[in-house]
């Protein structure tokens, strides 16, 4: 059984950010594998590790750059990559058509998607692309096994989480709580050099245009409280109850 | 020329950032406070590849050069400077010299343990009399049936007790100066090989030092490294290394101190404004960044000149003299910056202060640094 892994190089959480001339900019070297997507690495490892699966090919869209992604990918110990390579800014839905067709074509029978893209924070990929191959999906997942060819899984739904089954093949979108990603150590980041990484020319038409973007101005909401100490915990108490409501 | 780290460097710094941020940095308030060997953390870093960085990988390490390893331990002084010592030596002379100067038998026996971290290494050439002028050490190696039988006492071994492999120097022909000393690598439980308290410091508490005595320990033949009369010439020859090590932790503890104090300088308000405003603060926090700058600009050609093969002893001690005062200087700024906040333990910049302040000592004091200095200026000259 072979496992895809979808992973997106975006901005780092720590990365500054510039909107310029109405254009995100960010260094190249601030860029990093999505954590979202960490999550999805992860398990289809422990799979492999596991012997339930024969292959773990880490699959990416997006500029040369993304290659770093699929370095790490490979560092924690997916087998080897295909990026699917464009200048363009893909949004889910014009990039789930590849996506599927690059699943197809490495034969996997299970898709790891993060639960969502960091960068627009968008949750739609893991549902468009199951969308598109016609498989299943999970999203929002917290528990992974397979036994045979059965996939048992728990899930986050609105009002709690819920238990989730179907046969193989299916799309998963992982999160928070899957599992604890290792980290990528320094003999594997150098051994993921020499692992193969396929590079296809990709030409997908976007459906979303960006006209322009900008940085949200951010205004101090902070609060300085004046008087005595019993009048200031009072008016402490006060807003946290009847304004912020957390009393 | 081109000062930016290769792409493939960096990608191996920012893992070891993430890494030394999320399991080093947290445990570094506790372990100054209750000072303990960190088996956890270095267990970790071992398995991260941070405890054999030069050692090739036929020996189970990373096969990197100078810069990288420079550039690897900043990264972790950035998160703990007493990780950073106990790294730097047994990244360091034990692993070096046995690469050098051991028997294919005695590299395949050692380097594998070291370099995984199985097995910690500690570097024993400093005694009670015999610091800077280190060849004016006594400890003793008396030849006997099949080896050799070592007495006497060494100072300030950082992981003494802890450490489980020690590369000694002792003289084998007291009358031949630093020609008659020889180096060994001893396991912990030999025979007569034992320990001192932990000394009390002023900083890098976790990074424990103990005297190490030998009275009458027996060392077996095939654990002498090198030639009878060699290990002088040997640690020498590998001090540049380890001064390279040095000036790369001072960095890193620098770099902290001034990111708590840059960040204190936005965040604290004095008269209605933030402090950095202030030109003595900021005056201050230039001066900080620019000895930095300056002191990471010199480590890092001089590693890059060990990386190509080029005597650059003078240019190791500048990088070591630059950075380790500069260490001493950021820190002492950033308690500055912080206010009475600097000096309380509630805030992190007292104990980069304390933990800076040996970087001006060991591996060759500021003052030896120089004297290496005005050496090779000396001979450059009067050639």
């Amino acid at each position: 059984m072979i496992i895809a892994t979808y992973v997106k190089h975006v901005p780092d959480a720590e990365a500054r950010l510039a909107a310029d001339g109405g254009r995100i900019a960010v260094d190249d070297h601030a860029y990093a594998l999505d954590g979202m997507d960490e999550y999805g690495v992860e398990a289809a490892v422990r799979l492999k590790e596991a012997g339930l699966a024969d292959e773990v090919v880490a699959l990416a869209i997006g500029p040369a750059r993304s290659e770093a992604a699929l370095r790490t990918a490979l560092a924690l110990g997916a087998d080897r990559a295909v990026l699917l390579e464009t200048d363009d800014d893909l949004d889910p839905l014009a990039q789930a058509g590849p996506l599927a067709e690059a699943t197809r074509a490495c034969g996997a029978e299970l898709l790891l998607v993060g639960g969502k893209q960091a960068d627009w924070d968008s949750a739609a990929l893991g549902p468009a692309v199951a969308e598109a191959l016609g498989w299943p999906v999970c999203d929002w997942t917290t528990e992974l096994r397979l036994e045979g060819r059965e996939v048992a899984a728990v899930h986050d739904v609105d009002d709690g989480s819920e238990a989730w089954s179907a046969s193989l093949p299916v799309v998963v979108t992982t999160q928070q709580g899957l599992n604890e990603p290792r980290y990528p150590t320094l003999p594997n980041i150098m051994k993921a050099k020499r692992k193969p990484l396929e590079r296809r020319p990709l030409t997908a038409t976007a459906r979303v245009v960006t006209l322009a973007a900008a940085l949200p101005s951010r205004a101090r909401r902070g609060v300085r409280l004046e008087g005595d100490a019993a009048t200031v915990a009072s008016e402490l108490a006060r807003r946290l109850r009847d304004e912020a409501k957390v009393l | 020329m081109d000062f930016a780290l290769p792409d493939d460097l960096l990608a191996l710094q920012r893992a070891v950032r993430d890494f030394a941020q999320r399991e080093i940095a947290p445990v570094a308030v506790e372990l100054d406070r209750e000072p303990r060997f960190p088996r956890a953390t270095l267990r970790k870093m071992g398995e991260m590849g941070l405890l054999g960085i030069l050692t090739p990988e036929a020996y189970g390490g990373l096969g990197l050069g100078y810069l990288a390893y420079a550039v690897l331990l900043e990264e972790i002084a950035a998160a703990d400077a007493a990780h950073a010592t106990i790294a730097s030596v047994t990244n360091g002379m034990p692993q070096s010299l046995i690469l050098t100067h051991g028997s294919a038998a005695q590299r395949d026996r050692w380097l594998p343990r070291l370099a995984a971290g199985d097995a910690i290494g500690a570097f024993c050439l400093s005694e009670p009399h015999a610091g800077s002028d280190a060849a004016a050490l006594r400890t003793r190696a008396r030849r006997v049936d099949g080896g050799y039988r070592l007495d006497g006492s060494k100072a300030w071994i950082t992981s003494g007790g802890e450490a489980d492999l020690y590369l000694v120097l002792a003289k084998t022909d007291p009358e031949a100066g630093a020609r008659g000393i020889t180096a060994f690598v001893l396991e912990r439980d030999t025979p007569g090989l034992s320990f001192g308290a932990p000394e009390r410091k002023l900083g890098q508490h976790a990074a424990i030092t103990t005297s190490v005595r030998f009275d009458d320990a027996f060392v077996p033949e095939d654990q002498r490294l090198g030639e009878e009369g060699q290990g002088f010439v040997m640690a020498m020859s590998a001090l540049d290394g380890g001064r390279v090590g040095i000036a790369a932790q001072a960095l890193g503890i620098a770099r902290a101190a001034f990111a708590a104090a840059a960040r204190h300088a936005e965040e604290r308000e004095a008269f209605g404004r933030p402090i950095r405003e202030f030109q003595g603060v900021g005056f201050k926090l230039a001066d900080m960044a620019t000895r930095i700058e300056a002191a990471r600009l010199l480590t890092h050609r001089a590693a890059w000149l060990l990386d190509r093969g080029t005597q650059a002893t003078k240019e190791v001690s500048m990088a070591k003299l630059a950075a380790s005062e500069a260490a001493v200087f950021v820190c002492d700024a950033a308690v500055q910056v912080f206010g009475g906040y600097g000096y309380s333990a509630d805030y992190p910049v007292e104990r980069y202060l304390r933990d800076a302040r040996v970087t001006t000592l060991y591996e060759g004091t500021s003052e030896i640094q120089r004297v290496v200095i005005a050496r090779q200026i000396h001979r450059e000259t009067a050639r």
